[in-house]
């Protein structure tokens, strides 16, 4: 089982890293790398929890084979976060309330991020088909919703 | 009576709307949770489940899982036989299963292995021979005496695990002269707390003789006590941590068998340990809501004036006891609010059977009786024709008054609740006049504002002991083993703190829960922590503040009474250029002492009656609440939308309003999940949805508008006025979709979760019986 | 939750997944966007120890209006707004498939190939191991229709019966070269439900062509499920027609998520042709085709339910269609 390394790019920074064929993304990100903010709902695709960026596109990485990550960009919730501060979605998820246990928040994080990327100015039913594979059981999402459309009239 | 407006004392920060202060680490995915942990050295603990429901284990043999390189231990029943359980009363749970599984998915035994892979190679190498034994699946069937119980010690080899008769006043004679009698059999499916981070446990026994455990819990006290029962450790020697926790609602508030295996295979090889439980294992741990059978019988006299209850609960247990006793009070002696009620009748039954054990869920025993009797009401005021809110309104409870079981009801704004809902609603425009279709609802909620009653007795001890420190650096450090599990008990802990000393927010820093340091306070359930994490808190401030005032009194040579609280600052009230800053005073205080420490507490006044079982339900306070839900159903598929909501609820005080509406737009969507569509599906003993693709926790589509009311008037005892808003809001949003939905199409909803097929059966029934309901 | 050890095979080029899957015969499987492959994995669903990703080549991820490649994403057909202008109801259907995190991921081609469901097999190595394995996986019975020769396990894919109505052709390419077939003929309708296409060994799917015709096809899509995302069909209506003025030229109906395969009801909305799209017309084609499914109950809704709302949906999707209200 001779495999090369994994080479690919997390977060703005090249990396290379030991990878067996039936590595998960998740599984690598969390346990290899140590990047524990992104988060393991349910492994299965269902929760939405795992939500990284590959080359910008928001995907699960529960569900997704760490070695065609190969020569991609993967952007996790560490990498959405600016050195200093809080991105303005990140402070309007903490102004609005749309956060309590957290646990779901990196994942609704990385789909708003990439949803305001992609339409500046989502209407309320936009911003709930965004985020419409991302379970919340604390907020009901209300404050989750309200943080996103204000984030993007705040623009 | 109560006025338009809710009388409040003023405040600064309180009241007002207070982001999370643990927000940016949440946001930015640099909140610790448990499995973000991990130890030099950290084994992988994997755990052996029965396949089967009911079986005696003839024997395990585990040698050759033992002997597999990179297998650390290897843990069966026979080693930590123990029982617990969080009752004391009713210990019958073991850490691995004793002498037989119980249900599909019981551990039977647990591994420790250097990596995942090598864990789940041990577990296939035990070998478990079974003796299947008779499964019991129903409730029913477990009334009576039966072939083999699932536990010993239960009533006439039955499974009844807890029967509860209460009587007050004279039932019969109030039905027998009633003017109108309503019955409502009511049927719910059980229902998981569904929080988003699975249970895990890691456990570090070291060789100084400590064990460190980190866990997703919500109730760290019990932890540490059942690890000392169970392992036998003192419990100095034990230290529970509570990193950040994915949400609780009930499910992270048992110790769990996990959690004391994680620990003795951490004691077993000297190693850390951790347990990460998969979604499968989370739902088979469940302790969620019992599935339940209920009937109520309502009584009313000729005014519609409600005379008396007869309330019969049959609840389904599941394979252990958790919290059961205390369901089986609760679904009986919780729907004594927010109605008179002069006479009561009672019978609970809860009952084992061969399957994941049922426990506290939001609103523990108080959601499915009251959906029954909200409808029943909801039925009553239709045959006496008068509206369902004016028949509330007519036998609300009044403030300062006594139930029949001995219930204290010191503040409640129920009616103002009533008003407002009405109000905001349109009500009266819409009730009965919307087309066919269309339904609007009306429902109501009582719930306890913190059990009275604390689980454990011994030592006798304040429910809540808050610790301030404060050093030069006038950052105040506030103790503590209340668990914010993502309802901002943390942050409002740090605002009560910042509120009375007078100083900024940031000052005040919240030192996650560590046994080492924190003072006991019982944990997060039975919506208590606000109330008395609140009072023992503004305790220890204002011993704090005391402190501070008494310094400045002494540097500016006025008398403490003179002095006032103001911004960062202590100040003389009639002449406020004289003064200290707040770190003025904190050193001048230091001078003799060094930091200051302050201590408060909190303990529940006496209360309740003195019969068996009168503690149950009593509590220092109660919200209140009455939900309006408007609905939209399409009578041809059955299938239905809320559309709106309006929340009308008594908190008391809302001290941070931010967290109050969060809880109850998530208590609303939790409780539509069980009025819509959530709940564990069992074939026989078997989970037919142990995933989360399976077990329908709603979308954000499928939300409603929601209009929150806030009308609560200050509670007498609460602090700062505050009662409870985590649990009660849940309530009232079930019978308000039941109601509403009976206004929309004619359809009574009994049976839960209300799936479209069903609702079309109801409708095709109804039109089968000729009963046109708005022209159709 | 780990996955068992496999071979990762990365072809550059059709011809070189053929040729691995030639050499691996029996005992790989192909990888799309792996949101249906990677959870059955987990749960230990027939685990092969080749795992050939499709993922990188070139000509199955080109698509456009006459062609969409077998690896175009789910997402990219939602963002391409020539095809969802000339095919509305395969944007309708695709819009509700899973949930826009799996549709980053998602393909058309896995769509078209996804593994039948069941609740009996759609569960984990335990669950399935503590009631006995069934037919579909390690075991030799079924535990819904019980019996030892077929399975009934659902097709839950969103886009087939679009397609179907739409009377799309698929590539093929194999160890026995390349063939275009009707989508209708790929699925198996006589078959043992196991192996639920008709696909060769090592046959891998390239790409839906669509007829030129298509586009002056009215379609649309109805999915009945409880909730608005996450969840698969219990029942997923295509209707399309062609109109010759204000009556149907021709209209078709195919339906998903009932049984094993999805289906095509040319025969019950025959009569629709030269007609106009009455009520009554739309009733009496929905009545006939509920007459004719056979769902089991092997998903999280009940069969008698699904069956009646059949009936609903097809009247429905089909009154669409003619421009009325759906009523
Ligand atoms: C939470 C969740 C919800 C879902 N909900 C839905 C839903 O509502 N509707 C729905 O339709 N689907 C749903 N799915 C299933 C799945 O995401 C989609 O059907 C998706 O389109 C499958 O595509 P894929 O590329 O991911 O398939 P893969 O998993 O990669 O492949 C699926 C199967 O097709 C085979 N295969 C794939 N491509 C080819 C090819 N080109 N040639 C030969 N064989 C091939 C694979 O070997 C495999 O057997 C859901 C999945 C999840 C995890
Ligand atoms: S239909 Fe029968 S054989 Fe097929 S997956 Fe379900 S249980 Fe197994
Ligand atoms: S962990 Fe990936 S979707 Fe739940
Ligand atoms: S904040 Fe707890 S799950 Fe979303």
């Amino acid at each position: 089982m001779a495999w090369t390394p994994l080479r690919f790019r997390v977060n703005g920074h090249p990396r290379e890293i030991p990878c067996p064929p039936e590595r998960i993304l998740l599984d690598l990100l969390r346990e290899d790398l140590e990047l524990t903010g992104t988060k393991r709902g349910c492994d299965l695709g269902t929760c939405g929890c795992c939500a990284v960026l590959i080359d910008g596109r928001p995907t699960l990485s529960c569900l997704t084979l760490a070695r065609l990550a190969e020569g991609r960009e993967v952007t996790t919730i560490e990498g959405v976060s600016p050195p200093q501060g809080l991105s303005p979605l990140q402070r309007a998820f903490v102004e609005h309330g749309a956060t309590q246990c957290g646990f779901c928040t990196p994942g609704f994080v990385i789909a708003a991020t990439a949803l305001l990327r992609d339409h500046p100015r989502p209407s309320r039913a936009e911003v709930e088909r965004a985020v419409a594979g991302n379970l919340c059981r604390c907020t009901g999402y209300t404050k989750i919703v309200e943080a996103i459309l204000a984030t993007a009239e705040g623009r | 009576m109560s006025s338009a407006e809710p009388v409040r004392t003023p405040t600064r920060l309180l009241g007002s709307r207070i982001p999370y202060i643990e927000g940016p680490l949440k946001v930015s995915g640099r909140a610790t949770y448990t499995d973000d942990l991990r130890r030099p050295g950290m084994l992988v603990g994997r755990l052996l489940r029965s396949p089967h429901a009911h079986a005696r284990l003839r024997s395990i043999d585990v040698s050759a899982a033992r002997a597999m390189p990179g297998v650390h231990a290897v843990l069966t029943g026979d080693r930590y036989p123990t029982p617990f359980g969080v009752l004391p009363i009713t210990h019958d749970e073991t850490a691995l299963a004793v002498g037989k599984a119980r249900y599909i998915g019981d551990i039977v035994a647990a591994v420790a292995a250097d990596d995942e892979l090598t864990a789940e190679r041990a577990l296939a190498a035990i070998r478990v021979e079974y003796d299947l034994l008779p499964e019991y699946t129903d409730t029913h069937g477990g009334l009576v005496p039966v072939a083999e119980p699932i536990h010993a010690r239960v009533k006439d080899g039955s499974n009844v695990q807890k029967e509860v008769l209460q009587h007050f006043g004279d039932v019969e004679a109030a039905f027998a002269g009633a003017a109108e009698r309503v019955h409502v059999h009511g049927r719910y499916a059980g229902v998981n707390h569904g929080f988003t981070e699975p249970l895990v446990t890691l456990a570090d026994a070291t060789p100084d003789g400590r064990l460190t455990v980190w866990s997703a819990t919500q109730v760290p006290h019990y932890l540490h006590r059942t690890l000392h029962e169970v392992l036998g450790l003192p419990m100095h020697r034990i230290r529970v941590v509570k990193p950040e926790v994915g949400g609780g609602f009930g499910g992270k508030s048992d110790p769990l068998p996990h959690e004391v295996i994680c620990a003795a295979l951490s004691l077993e090889t000297g190693r850390p340990v951790k347990i990460l439980c998969d979604r499968e294992e989370t739902f088979y741990t469940n302790h969620g809501r019992h599935p339940t059978e209920n009937d109520v019988r309502i009584a009313f006299d000729a005014e519609g004036r409600i005379r008396a209850y007869d309330i019969d609960a049959l609840i389904e247990g599941g394979a252990w006891s958790s919290f059961g006793t205390v369901t089986t009070y609760y679904n009986g002696v919780l729907s004594m609010g927010p109605y008179k009620v002069p006479n009561f009748r009672y019978r609970g039954r809860r009952v084992y059977t061969n399957k994941p054990p049922n426990g506290a869920m939001r609103a523990h025993g108080g959601t499915n009786i009251r959906h029954s009797v909200e409808t029943a009401i909801d039925i009553a005021a239709e045959r006496f024709g008068i509206d369902p809110f004016d028949l509330r309104d007519r036998n609300a409870l009044p403030p300062n008054s006594t139930t029949v079981n001995d219930f204290r009801i010191t503040s409640t704004s129920f009616r103002r609740c009533l008003s407002e809902a009405r109000r905001a609603s349109g009500w009266d425009g819409k009730f009965r006049r919307l087309p066919y279709g269309r339904g609007i609802g009306l429902g109501c909620g009582f719930y306890i504002s913190g059990s009275n009653s604390p689980i454990h007795f011994t030592p006798k001890m304040p429910q809540c002991t808050v610790h301030l420190k404060v050093d030069m650096d006038g950052g105040i450090a506030v103790h503590c083993m209340q668990a914010d599990i993502g309802q901002g008990s943390n942050t409002l802990m740090a605002a009560i703190v910042a509120e009375v000393v007078g100083v900024d927010l940031d000052r005040v820093h919240v030192i996650p829960v560590d046994t080492d340091v924190s003072p006991v306070d019982i944990g997060s359930y039975s919506s208590r922590v606000t109330f008395m994490m609140g009072n023992a808190t503004r305790k220890a401030a204002e011993s704090l503040r005391d402190q501070l005032l008494k310094a400045t009194s002494r540097v500016t040579g006025h008398p403490v009474e003179r002095l006032r609280v103001a911004t960062e600052r202590y100040e003389v009230a009639h002449r406020p250029e004289v003064g200290l800053s707040y770190l003025e005073a904190l050193h001048a205080a230091m001078e003799t002492q060094g930091a200051l420490v302050a201590t408060g507490a909190y303990s529940s006044p006496p209360m309740g009656g003195t019969f068996k079982g009168a503690r149950a339900g009593t509590a220092p306070a109660y919200s209140f609440a009455a939900y309006v839900a408007e609905v939209e159903v399409d009578p041809e598929t059955g299938v239905y939308r809320p559309e709106r909501m309006w929340a009308a609820f008594d908190c008391g005080r809302p001290l941070n309003r931010l967290a109050v509406e969060g809880q109850i737009q998530g208590s609303i969507h939790m409780g539509l999940g069980q009025f819509m569509g959530e709940a564990m599906d069992y074939r026989g003993a078997r989970l037919m949805n142990p995933a989360l693709l399976d077990y329908k926790i709603p979308m954000p589509q499928q939300m409603p508008e929601i209009e929150i009311l806030l009308v609560g008037d200050d509670d007498p005892e609460g602090p700062f006025g505050a009662k409870e808003a985590g649990e009660g809001p849940l309530i009232a949003t079930l019978p308000a979709m039941g109601n509403a939905i009976y206004d929309a199409v004619g359809v009574r909803c009994v049976e839960l979760p209300l799936t479209p097929d069903k609702l079309l059966r109801g409708i095709e029934r109804r039109e089968a019986e000729g009963r046109a309901w708005k022209g159709h | 939750m780990h996955l068992d050890p496999f071979e990762l095979h990365r072809p550059a080029t059709v011809d070189e997944a053929v040729e691995m899957a030639r050499r691996h015969a029996g005992a790989f499987d192909f990888l799309a966007g792996g949101t249906d492959l990677l959870p059955n994995y987990k749960m230990h669903l027939n685990l092969r120890p080749h795992v050939i990703a499709l993922e990188g080549i070139r000509e199955l991820e080109e698509h456009g209006v006459e062609r969409i490649g077998a690896m175009t994403r789910l997402a990219e057909v939602e963002g391409d707004a020539a095809l969802a202008a000339a095919y509305p109801g395969l944007l309708e259907a695709v819009r509700e498939v899973a949930t826009p995190l799996v549709r980053a991921s998602a393909t058309v081609g896995g769509n078209l190939l996804l593994e039948t469901r069941c609740f009996f097999f759609n569960q984990s190595e335990f669950w399935r191991h503590s009631l006995g394995y069934c037919l579909k996986a390690d075991g030799d019975r079924c535990h819904v229709v019980p019996q030892k020769e077929k399975c009934y396990a659902t097709f839950s894919g969103d886009l087939a019966p679009v397609f179907l109505t739409l009377d799309a052709r698929v590539e093929l390419a194999g160890p026995e070269g390349r063939r275009e077939i009707p989508l209708a003929e790929m699925y198996d309708a006589h078959g043992d439900g196991i192996h639920r296409t008709k696909l060769r060994p090592g046959e891998i799917l390239c790409g839906v062509r669509l007829p030129p015709g298509a586009r002056s096809w009215r379609t649309t899509y109805r999915k009945l499920r409880l909730r608005p995302s996450f969840d698969f069909p219990e029942l997923g209506v295509a209707a399309a027609a062609r109109f010759d003025g204000d009556r149907v030229a021709e209209a078709r109906v195919a339906i998903g998520g009932l049984e094993t395969y999805p289906t095509s009801y040319p025969s019950e909305t025959a009569a629709l042709a030269g007609e106009r799209l009455t009520e009554a017309a739309a009733r009496a084609v929905g009545e006939r085709i509920r007459a004719k499914v056979r769902p089991v109950r092997n998903t999280a809704i009940a069969p008698d339910y699904r069956k009646k709302m059949a009936a609903v949906f097809v009247r429905r999707a089909l009154l669409a269609l003619s421009g009325g209200a759906a009523a």
